[in-house]
């Protein structure tokens, strides 16, 4: 299905132990892909270094996108197939960049290839060492709503669809091993360090989404039926969890759940001064998909405002305010929850006055918000990226060269450079990969 | 019609408040501050209005009196706009409202004139005594205490007493007069019956007398046992320093023939008693709120305007001078004693004609005032219904 066997493996075998590719792309979301593809159509080599299992990054996890609801699996897996069988790139998976140095026009470049404990080129993905596998354990890829084995596929559309064994819960009771049919299970695996030579880079490592504990009053992680968006997310996707939306305490079809815009986002008291500019829209997308989901269901969402600034966000917004989704004006708080896993929501009702409210609700979807990722400076060794002030990278020439960082063949694509939707992030990857060919023709 | 002024927030900056302007009214404040209720709530509204300008709507709010600055506000404002600081600086500056001879004003927004009004009452004290003082006499009383009442004749100190406690009452109901007059009696919204002045007013003793509010005061948010520990720390604390200072007031204006004798009582006499009752709690209670102060150890102890400093500076002054005086007169050192006599006054008297009308120690006539007026509204709107 995937290549069965990597250039890398190949040149390895062959005794060369350093490659050259024109570009490195440095993570495997729909940035990292559009700029690799643009480039690898041009006819450069791209290596791409992706820190998971698969590529695809955040999108594959996503159900719809707005406003057109158009499916997100259904856009992203032409493009991650695209990318993984195309001739000119080379993916490692579950690896990360250790170290980049420039040397006069070239990057000699460090990689980690941490072991999955399964030969690559061997696996079918025929998940027979998943079913034999005895450990089961939270599902990272479904936001912890199910459970998984130790010895797994990570997600049914994963690229390369390769399994993969979660040493950390794994018991070494050799059951996978036993029943794989290409005998791939390697426990005997090592972290192995490729170098590769680069004649540029392209960050493309998106975001991290903000993690809902370190707001306490909100009660993530204490009150069950607080959810944070990814996890509604997966419970509104085709393939969903549960078939159904069903808050997690008790497994209850819930009458009516609140959302609570601009968790994480706005706020300085976390650290994070900025909106993340995909809250309100995927707050409001969703409501519009629970509303298929639950028919008599009532969605309530708590803003500061609504920022539906892109083509058709505004009309998508009132289209869902007729819908029925209620809006109200206020932030939230402070949760608190009942004995029956309900959850009380405390606001000021702004637009009636402005006196203190409560409010019950049977479920609470945190819209969480995007974070940048503050390891990749580290990666350069002897040259320094500088981040801006709200610690994503620096665009040096933001209006004329969007692409472009503090460093001469360092080039910034999507999230990497500040929160923005899908359709922001693939023109910003076209054009950092623009810009990157243009580098290397001049080069 | 309510006229705003935008150049309002530099005048209020000089009161404490800091970027009020950066307050996008979300709402966070209001929900999660413990005392604000379907009846009164705060601080949002008085952020806008502070933002506006809005004067004459500041001016005729009970608000600001009904916080009592636990600062999670502060601690939630995802603009860090200060919602807090913000509520402690209209405190300032509407006792500076409610001061119709603007020295208040004064106090608050200048150093030299505090400072000054501070060594010139000073001043006037010290030549009072040189005028009017008896001779430092040096022989003992037969208990060998100091013979304080023939250099400082109580009757005398009693009657320069009731004059500085006349001017005070003067000053300070004249405010409260003027307070009722703006938040009451302008506020046309409602008509208060004449019998909610009698059947609310129990609130007004209760709330002076407990300062209840400080126990409840930020008990929203809940991170345990530890918190709750805090906000009742705050008010034991804070009630055992009000009611020290307010039972020394009472004995020096009240009763100071009583309380400033030569003889020596015993260890277990009233008199005695209720004098180190008062010191200890001054003294707990100041450096309780000094070390806070100075180690910005919660929100509300963060930001210090300097009249917070003179009123802690000049009562530990007072509190350290007083107990000296009477430890010096018990132990029979006569110019010991005679000298920090003149110092205790040197700084009472400033002390009280500066903060009792002036400053922050109106606090404690407008807090339940303002509690007290608030009831008697809510009430009449009540029947109004």
């Amino acid at each position: 299905m995937e290549p069965t066997t990597t250039n890398i493996e190949k040149q390895t075998a062959a005794g060369v132990d350093v490659t050259t590719y024109d570009a490195l792309v440095i993570g495997g979301g729909i940035g990292g892909e559009e700029a690799a593809l643009n480039l690898a159509n041009m006819g450069y080599s791209v290596i791409m270094v992706e820190k998971d299992y698969s590529i695809g990054g955040k999108m594959v996890h996503l159900s719809k996108v707005f406003p057109t609801l158009d499916c997100s699996a259904c856009i992203t897996t032409p493009k991650m197939s695209e990318t993984i069988r195309h001739p000119n790139i080379e993916i490692l998976t579950y690896s990360e960049v250790r170290g980049i140095e420039k040397d006069g026009k070239i990057f000699n470049t460090s990689i980690v290839k941490k072991p999955r404990y399964v030969i690559e080129a061997d696996c079918t993905g025929c998940q027979l060492c998943e079913q034999a596998c005895p450990v089961v354990v939270q599902d990272q890829y479904q936001y912890d709503l199910v459970g998984r084995k130790a010895a797994y596929i990570p997600f049914s559309v994963a690229a390369p669809r390769v399994a993969a064994i979660d040493i950390e819960n794994c018991t070494l009771c050799g059951a996978c091993e036993r029943v794989c049919p290409p005998n791939c299970i390697d426990f005997t695996m090592k972290e192995e360090v490729i170098d590769v030579i680069v004649k540029s880079v392209i960050i493309a490592s998106g975001f991290e989404l903000f993690d809902a504990k370190k707001i306490p009053q909100y009660g993530f992680g204490k009150y069950k039926n607080v959810i944070h968006a990814m996890q509604m997310e997966r419970q509104l996707v085709p393939t969903r969890p549960y078939n159904t939306v069903l808050r997690p305490k008790d497994g209850k079809m819930p009458d009516n759940i609140a959302y609570v815009l601009c968790t994480g986002s706005r706020d300085k008291t976390i650290g994070n001064p900025i909106c993340s500019q995909v809250c309100c829209m995927y707050s409001i997308k969703q409501a519009q998909l629970i509303m298929g989901a639950l028919p008599m269901a009532d969605v309530t969402i708590y803003y500061m405002d609504i920022r539906a600034y892109g083509k058709g966000f505004h009309e998508f917004y009132i289209q869902t305010k007729n819908m029925g989704v209620e809006f109200v004006k206020g932030k939230i708080a402070k949760i608190d929850e009942k004995d029956d896993g309900d959850l009380v929501l405390h606001y000021e009702d702004i637009e009636n006055g402005g006196a203190p409210k409560t409010a019950t609700y049977d479920m609470v979807v945190l819209a969480v918000g995007v974070l940048p990722q503050n390891n990749i400076p580290e990666l350069f060794k002897n040259e320094v990226l500088e981040l801006d002030e709200f610690n994503y990278v620096k665009q040096t020439d933001k209006l004329v060269n969007p692409g472009m960082t503090t460093i001469d063949g360092v080039f910034v694509a999507g999230t990497s450079s500040g929160p923005m939707d899908i359709p922001d992030t693939i023109l910003s990857a076209g054009s950092a990969s623009a810009e990157t060919a243009s580098y290397l023709r001049r080069l | 019609m309510s006229k705003i002024n935008p150049e309002f927030a530099d005048t209020l900056a000089k009161y404490g408040a800091f970027d009020i302007t950066a307050c996008f009214n979300c709402g966070t404040c209001t929900s999660i501050c413990s005392l604000s209720d379907e009846d009164n709530f705060f601080p949002r509204k008085m952020i806008r209005a502070s933002v506006l300008g809005q004067t004459d709507k500041i001016d005729s709010s009970l608000e600001p009196w009904l916080c009592y600055y636990c600062g999670e506000c502060s601690t939630s404002c995802p603009r860090e706009a200060n919602p807090g600081e913000l509520m402690m600086s209209l405190r300032r500056y509407l006792t500076a409202r409610y001061d119709w001879t603007g020295l208040s004003a004064k106090f608050y927004t200048s150093k030299l004139w505090e400072l000054g009004a501070i060594i010139l009452l000073a001043l006037f004290v010290l030549v009072m005594f040189i005028l009017f003082a008896g001779p430092m006499d040096t022989t003992l009383t037969d208990q060998g205490g100091v013979k304080l009442n023939t250099f400082a004749p109580a009757k005398v100190v009693h009657i320069a007493d009731w004059l500085m406690a006349a001017s005070l009452v003067f000053f300070l109901t004249g405010n409260v007069f003027r307070m009722y007059w703006r938040t009451i009696v302008k506020d046309e919204s409602v008509k208060i019956p004449f019998k909610l002045y009698f059947t609310e007013a129990w609130k007004f003793v209760f709330h002076f007398a407990t300062q209840w509010q400080f126990s409840k005061c930020g008990d929203k948010i809940d991170d345990g046992e530890k918190k709750k520990e805090k906000t009742s720390t705050y008010w034991i604390i804070h009630l055992f320093l009000m009611t020290g200072y307010v039972l020394l007031l009472i004995m020096i204006v009240g009763f100071l023939n009583w309380f400033q004798t030569e003889e020596i009582h015993p260890w277990w006499h009233p008199q005695r008693l209720l004098g180190y009752y008062a010191t200890t709690g001054l003294f707990v209670g100041l450096i309780y709120f000094t070390v806070q102060r100075i180690k910005k150890s919660s929100e509300k102890a963060k930001f210090t305007h300097y009249t917070d400093w003179t009123f802690l500076v000049l009562l530990f002054l007072t509190t350290l001078t007083g107990i000296m005086v009477h430890i010096f007169r018990i132990t029979g050192l006569p110019y010991a004693t005679y000298y920090i006599y003149v110092i205790h006054l040197m700084v009472l008297f400033p002390m009280l004609m500066i903060e009792v009308p002036f400053s922050k120690w109106s606090h404690l006539a407008y807090r339940p005032f303002a509690i007290y007026f608030s009831n008697v509204k809510i009430a009449a709107k009540k029947i109004k219904k």
